[in-house]
């Protein structure tokens, strides 16, 4: 018997995204312009109530879900991509040279320290001395890029040495088509279930930088939820919607990626 | 034994030095500094300059690194962009925050470990896929959010609970338990999912493997079986699953005790960030990376002491530090 996990977390992932991107465009109103009194309940006019300072909710919920995306997904890729070259470098020179592993211990072990570091703590750290969006994308980068270089050095390692890779390098192939055309595709699997594991933690690092007020806009979800606790006992549906969206998202994404995860497994094995 | 604890205590000190290079040196390369945070977005260069004569950060980052890290070393934490020493700004607040990650470890080693068993055992049963769902559920959902929802259950629906952590200053949370029910459990919600999972995958390797079929063929009963052939192949990765637990629990408190408005670091470090206070978030990466290094060390022995073939081997293969 099979868990139906993979396929209703694909539809709702569908519905979420199409909310996510289409909703700036069809927002009845302006996010930070108040439409009626604070904490109304819902209404024909405010589909979802009110705030605190008489914002539609629902505006600001279709409003802020696109920063917040395109954040993640940004600080996803960069540090995906920054891990995947500091791991095929540390694989290439290191496995072929056979004797030194200096890449490794020049590279690969400074980043295992930014991994002891509590991740959070390592976003908050990088926002205090670099505030706005760019903090926020190189945060969630970094916080990704010492699991992405091991990955992908653990991945590219047993395939630097193959036949195929020293026939190019004899052929006197450059390096762009031994990483394009000799490497990257037999790593392929093991890096899109990375990318997918950093985009997971890419969404809850930009959620919760918003919870914790130094979010990627005025209206992604994080900020939302934080907004909404004074206010909780008058009206819980301020809270209810953004925590039942940020959760519904995070374990969507989080089923797919460990579908990928086990997929990419499954290939090499 | 001892030279593996010298060891690991040697490899953990040259992770904490180049910890507090990346802290110090890697963070100066970014823009803004102290002298940027005290006056504001509207200064006029003359005074950031004068600002950072004054403050000493004129002077080479390398200087400056040495003097931070050699007052770490005395136990001085430094000084706040406010001016006010760190460890006055930190005062019970690392305490109060250990105090959640403490409970919730404690709690989370028996409830792990029944409700891994409980599922494990029956690999493939409806209570195994019941879990599994649960804890994924649990495991995938930002703990703030899983904190909003206790909120909206048990504070707002139910009224039960109090939803905001009011401690009289003078207190402490111990003297209002009631305050400490919801962060403990947002908590133990989300690293006692983790563990579960961890717990269950090798309790259901383990019913499968030749040992436990031969003692169950030989006709032991089922709890002979699971004392003498299971559990002592599952607690040392038990163990160090807890072990990482409660390294991910240290600065792990934030984001609840931010949701309950509780007296820990969560408040402090957010008012650091939101006012550039470099200082404070320095000194805290630095006080609680060396927390999760300890608990990495402790791991990594215990494993070693908890598995007989690494406890005897030759060559002890690192665990938590490869």
């Amino acid at each position: 018997m099979r868990w139906p996990g993979t396929r209703v977390a694909s539809g709702v992932l569908a519905v979420l995204l199409v909310v996510i991107v289409v909703g700036p465009l069809v927002a009845p109103y302006d996010p930070a312009a108040p439409v009626g009194l604070p904490y109304e309940p819902p209404t024909p006019q405010a589909l979802l109530g009110t705030d605190a300072l008489g914002r539609d909710l629902l505006s600001r919920i279709l409003d802020g879900g696109l920063p917040m995306l395109g954040t993640a997904l940004a600080g996803a890729v960069a540090g995906s991509a920054l891990g995947t070259v500091a791991g095929l470098l540390a694989a290439w020179w290191d496995g072929r040279s056979g004797r030194s592993r200096w890449v490794e211990g020049a590279v690969l072990r400074p980043l295992d320290t930014l991994a002891i570091v509590p991740p959070m703590l390592l976003v908050l750290l990088i926002l205090t001395a670099f505030t706005g969006h760019a903090g926020l994308v190189l945060a969630v980068a970094l916080t990704g890029v010492p699991l992405s270089a091991r990955v992908l050095r653990a991945a590219a390692a047993p395939v630097v040495t193959r036949a195929h890779v020293e026939a190019a390098v004899a052929r006197g192939e450059g390096p762009a088509w031994i990483v394009g055309r000799e490497l990257l595709p037999l790593v392929a699997g093991p890096l899109v279930a990375d990318l997918g594991i950093r985009f997971v933690a890419a969404i809850y690092v930009v959620t919760a930088a918003g919870f914790l007020g130094v979010g990627p806009s005025g209206t992604d979800w994080g900020t939302l939820i934080v907004e909404a606790l004074p206010g909780v006992e008058l009206a819980p549906l301020l809270l209810a919607v953004p925590v039942v969206l940020v959760a519904l998202l995070a374990v969507s994404v989080t089923v797919l990626a460990d579908d990928a995860v086990r997929r990419s497994r499954a290939v090499l094995a | 034994m001892i030279r593996l604890v010298a060891g690991r205590l040697a490899t953990g000190a040259a992770l904490l030095v180049l910890l507090s290079l990346l802290v110090f040196v890697g963070v100066d390369l970014l823009p803004g500094d102290a002298a940027n945070a005290r006056l504001g977005a509207s200064a006029t260069p003359a005074r950031l300059a004068e600002t950072r004569q004054r403050l000493g950060l004129d002077r080479p980052v390398l200087v400056r690194y040495a003097d931070w890290a050699g007052g770490l070393l005395r136990g001085d934490l430094g000084t706040s962009v406010s001016g006010t020493p760190v460890s006055a700004i930190l005062g019970g607040r690392v305490a109060n925050s250990a105090l959640l990650a403490g409970l919730t470890t404690i709690l989370l080693v028996p409830i792990s470990l029944v409700v891994g068993m409980w599922a494990g055992l029956r690999p493939g049963s409806r209570r195994d896929r019941g879990v599994a769902v649960a804890s994924l559920l649990f495991v995938a959902a930002p703990e703030f959010v899983t904190a909003g929802l206790l909120v909206l259950v048990f504070a707002i629906g139910l009224g039960v609970l109090p939803a905001v952590s009011l401690i009289p200053p003078g207190a402490g949370p111990l003297d209002r338990p009631a305050a400490l029910v919801l962060p403990v459990l947002a908590l133990l919600l989300l690293h006692a999912s983790y563990a579960v999972r961890m717990i269950r995958a090798t309790i259901a390797a383990t019913v499968r493997a030749p040992h436990v079929e031969f003692a169950r063929l030989n006709g032991e009963p089922p709890r002979d079986v699971v004392r003498h052939a299971v559990l002592p192949a599952v607690l040392p990765v038990a163990l160090q699953v807890w072990l990482l637990t409660a390294a991910a629990l240290v600065g792990g408190t934030v984001l609840v005790e931010r949701v309950f408005g509780y007296p820990g670091i969560g408040e402090v470090l957010v008012t650091a960030v939101r006012t550039g206070d470099l200082p404070v978030a320095q000194a805290l990466v630095m006080v609680l990376g060396a927390g999760v290094v300890v608990a990495l060390l402790a791991a990594d022995v215990g494993v070693r002491l908890s598995t007989p073939t690494l406890r005897t081997a030759e060559q002890p293969a690192p665990v938590a530090f490869r």
